[in-house]
């Protein structure tokens, strides 16, 4: 045992500060992919999107839905003077409308960093999160399990995991929820004390992704329960699921942020 | 050699002996044709001679044909009987008599329109989460439906165990919460994009479903994949297996509550996951592998991937050597949910799974592909039959996938030229691909008319391993299920697809 102790201690300190201080992907990194030119695009432009993501409309107006995006970059490779992928943790939002690319202008990262900054510091250490899992790939999984690895050590922020949704204040949940986990999302949902988030992990659980509402999925996890927050991503790395928990809390304190 | 060679019938010896037509096919894959009133008898015969199954599925091109995958002899047996309206399935259940057949076999009567299709009472693929069918009964005995929700963040599955509290006499996995028919995203898209849906049909194994869909395509329409792009390939599958292996070890360290040896693994893991996102831009090394080769280099040099893969190696010794000294750990695992090689056998398991209790299965080896015929494979395989061997298989396997790597880096180093080829632009064909996922051998059939995907199969590793698991616990109590769960190392999204 205490040569565990010795190898734990062993080595200098790896965890991120985020939200204190910004953390960034390593060069390259599929973030997301962000519209360069907007206007007078070829209708044929949208038959690239496997997913159906890129739509453009009878005036040439290009648009881009990054809650159905699994950043395949088909569209980048297709026409890279329209589209890029951009190295990017923050990509989660409040609202489906504002994931839509031409709705609305950029965000300012880091004012939005500092006040969940300050936020997580008010809470004292009290977020009970739960996840369940409605027909991911898998991924999700991974990138959620790593927030509790010594990188990203969300526990420093007061978020501990727990068994019993009847103890969450956030759900997590993964996929485009399959028939058969449409009832047990609905009963953990129900179960959850109020006040309480659901924040919808990947591009999957966002909008569906590969997998549209046919009856074998419901095609997003906002068919069948309203979303609070979305993270696109397929998967999205732990940072980005880390600054959407940070938003999710937004809903259990009084003040608001506009993100 | 020769010796062996002698017992091993030619392929037109095994034709007369099942009395099947040969079809012509690619390199490895022996397709034979048979009346369907025949197709059980073959099956028989093909059990009878040790061929091991694989899948069982209905292709849509050129006709629909039932098709049973056996591995025999280093190759692929694919056994074709036609499967028409007018001439249906006899009533035989091949899974009755042996158990590798029987998921495959309820799941192809399911979910397809065959005309003797008869579906058990209770479905496979639909499964309900609060119907229980209990079978032990006795004072005490009481049934825990564990899943489809979770305790922790794991994918959804469901375990009915029946217990007095401590034995497990029975336990029944359920599968197929997660069904999303991705093999139906298949269709109508050009290969070089439908391999981004290859690469989600089991998130944690990306590289390897994308390998072996690429494989398929390349082998239907007889590409080879120029070398370059070949050692490529075969370093993000090794990557992506030392990342699958390493959290298969945290997670049995988090079990014992072993919390440094947990975070030890969980930091070698995150950096496998953060050399893959500086090598290709993505934790899962997504959207690189495509049919006919890679589509960029790597984007880190050859010196940092070494570099990296040195610092790996060293801590990696050290972690080790103090997990299989900590006696609390290895105790748990020694003797937990043994699994003879007999039943394995008869399971027809994969992967690590089937190489902790002495079957020396893997694709890389049995029927090597892309590079690893060069690269000189070493199967890791221990006896044993417990947690501890699959652990252990683990942990030769990351040495070998080390060993391989670093061979891989220096390769990469004398080759230069070309990373993809051209597919035929209105290409037409049918076959199968394979590769060696973390967890087990996975086959993929892929049907091409016009240079566009038709019908696509996955036959994953963790459906065939996971019929085994209801037999894993002959000794063991209800507080070595996570133990053994985890030796397991599966994903139910590749099962469920």
């Amino acid at each position: 045992m205490l040569e565990w102790i010795l190898r734990g201690l062993h080595k200098r300190r790896i965890t991120t500060r985020y939200p204190r201080d910004p953390e960034h992907p390593p060069a390259g990194f599929h973030g997301r992919v962000d519209v360069l030119r907007q206007t007078a695009a070829a209708p044929q432009l949208a038959d690239v999107c496997p997913t159906g993501a890129i739509t453009v409309d009878d005036h040439g107006e290009l648009r881009l839905d990054r809650a159905r995006c699994i950043l395949c970059g088909e569209c980048v490779r297709n026409a890279p003077d329209r589209f890029a992928l951009r190295s990017t943790y923050e990509t989660a939002s409040r609202s489906r409308e504002r994931l839509v690319v031409g709705n609305v202008g950029d965000d300012h990262i880091d004012h939005v960093r500092q006040t969940l900054g300050a936020r997580a510091a008010g809470l004292r250490r009290s977020i009970h999160v739960r996840h369940i899992d409605c027909g991911s790939d898998g991924s999700e999984e991974w990138e959620i399990q790593a927030l509790w690895n010594p990188y990203y050590d969300i526990q420093r922020l007061g978020f501990f995991l727990t068994n019993s949704p009847r103890h969450a204040d956030v759900l997590l949940v993964t996929g485009p929820v399959t028939e058969p986990m449409r009832e047990p999302l609905e009963r953990t949902w129900q179960v959850m004390p109020e006040p309480k988030a659901l924040v919808a992990v990947g591009t999957d659980a966002c909008a569906g992704g590969l997998h549209p509402p046919d009856g074998i999925t419901a095609g997003g996890v906002d068919q069948v329960l309203a979303v609070d927050v979305y993270v696109p991503g397929s998967p999205p790395a732990p940072i980005a699921i880390m600054h959407a928990l940070l938003l999710a809390i937004g809903l259990l304190t009084p003040e608001e942020v506009a993100a | 050699m020769n010796g062996i060679q002698s017992i091993q019938p030619t392929d037109d010896e095994l034709a007369q002996r099942l009395d099947a037509e040969l079809e012509p096919g690619p390199t490895r894959e022996l397709r034979l044709r048979i009346e369907p009133d025949r197709f059980p008898g073959a099956v028989r015969q093909l059990h009878e001679t040790s061929a091991r199954f694989v899948t069982m599925f209905v292709t849509a091109t050129p006709d629909q044909t039932l098709t049973g995958v056996f591995a025999l002899h280093g190759q692929l047996l694919l056994l074709r009987a036609p499967a028409t309206p007018d001439t249906p399935l006899p009533d035989d259940r091949i899974g009755n008599w042996w158990p590798s057949v029987a998921w495959a076999e309820r799941e192809l009567h399911e979910r397809e329109a065959l005309p003797a299709a008869r579906p058990h009472e209770r479905l496979l693929t639909r499964p309900d989460a609060d119907r229980l069918d209990r079978t032990v009964s006795g004072l005490d005995v009481f049934t825990i439906p564990y899943g489809p929700v979770r305790s922790g963040i794991f994918e959804a599955i469901q375990f009915q165990i029946e217990t007095g509290g401590e034995d497990v006499p029975r336990l029944q996995t359920r599968p197929f919460f997660k069904h999303r028919a991705i093999e139906a995203r298949f269709a109508g898209l050009r290969p070089d994009v439908a391999v981004h849906v290859a690469e989600r049909v089991a998130g944690i194994a990306s590289n390897a479903y994308a390998s072996a869909f690429a494989h398929a395509v390349e082998r239907a329409l007889d590409v080879t994949p120029p070398a370059r792009a070949r050692s490529w390939r075969a370093l993000y599958c090794e990557l992506e297996r030392m990342a699958c292996h390493l959290d298969v070890i945290a997670k049995e360290a988090e079990t014992t509550a072993l919390y440094v040896g947990q975070a030890r693994f969980q930091i070698l893991k995150e950096r496998v996951q953060r050399l893959r996102a500086r090598l290709t831009g993505s934790r899962f090394g997504r959207g690189v592998i495509v049919p006919g080769g890679v589509r960029c280099d790597g984007m880190i040099d050859l010196d940092e991937i070494h570099d990296a893969l040195d610092e790996l190696e060293r801590d990696l010794a050290r972690d080790r050597r103090l997990f299989l000294g900590t006696a609390s750990m290895t105790d748990r695992l020694i003797g937990g949910g043994h699994l003879p090689r007999e039943l394995v056998e008869r399971y027809g398991a994969v992967g690590p799974v089937a190489r902790g209790s002495g079957l020396s299965t893997d694709a890389r080896h049995e029927r090597p592909y892309g590079d690893y015929d060069r690269l000189g494979i070493r199967v890791v395989v221990h006896r044993e039959g417990d947690a501890m061997a699959r652990i252990n298989v683990r942990f030769g396997e990351l040495s070998e996938s080390l060993r391989i790597s670093r061979q891989v880096v220096d390769h990469l180093r004398r080759r230069d030229g070309d990373l993809l080829v051209g597919l035929p632009p209105h290409g037409t064909g049918a076959a199968c691909g394979w590769a060696e996922a973390p967890q087990g051998e996975l086959l993929i059939w892929v049907e091409l008319a016009d240079g566009v995907v038709g019908r696509v199969h996955i036959a994953s590793p963790s459906l065939r391993n996971w019929a085994l698991f209801d037999q894993a616990f002959p000794k063991d109590v209800l507080t070595d299920f996570a133990f053994i769960e985890h030796s397991f190392g599966l994903t139910p999204a590749g099962a469920d697809r």
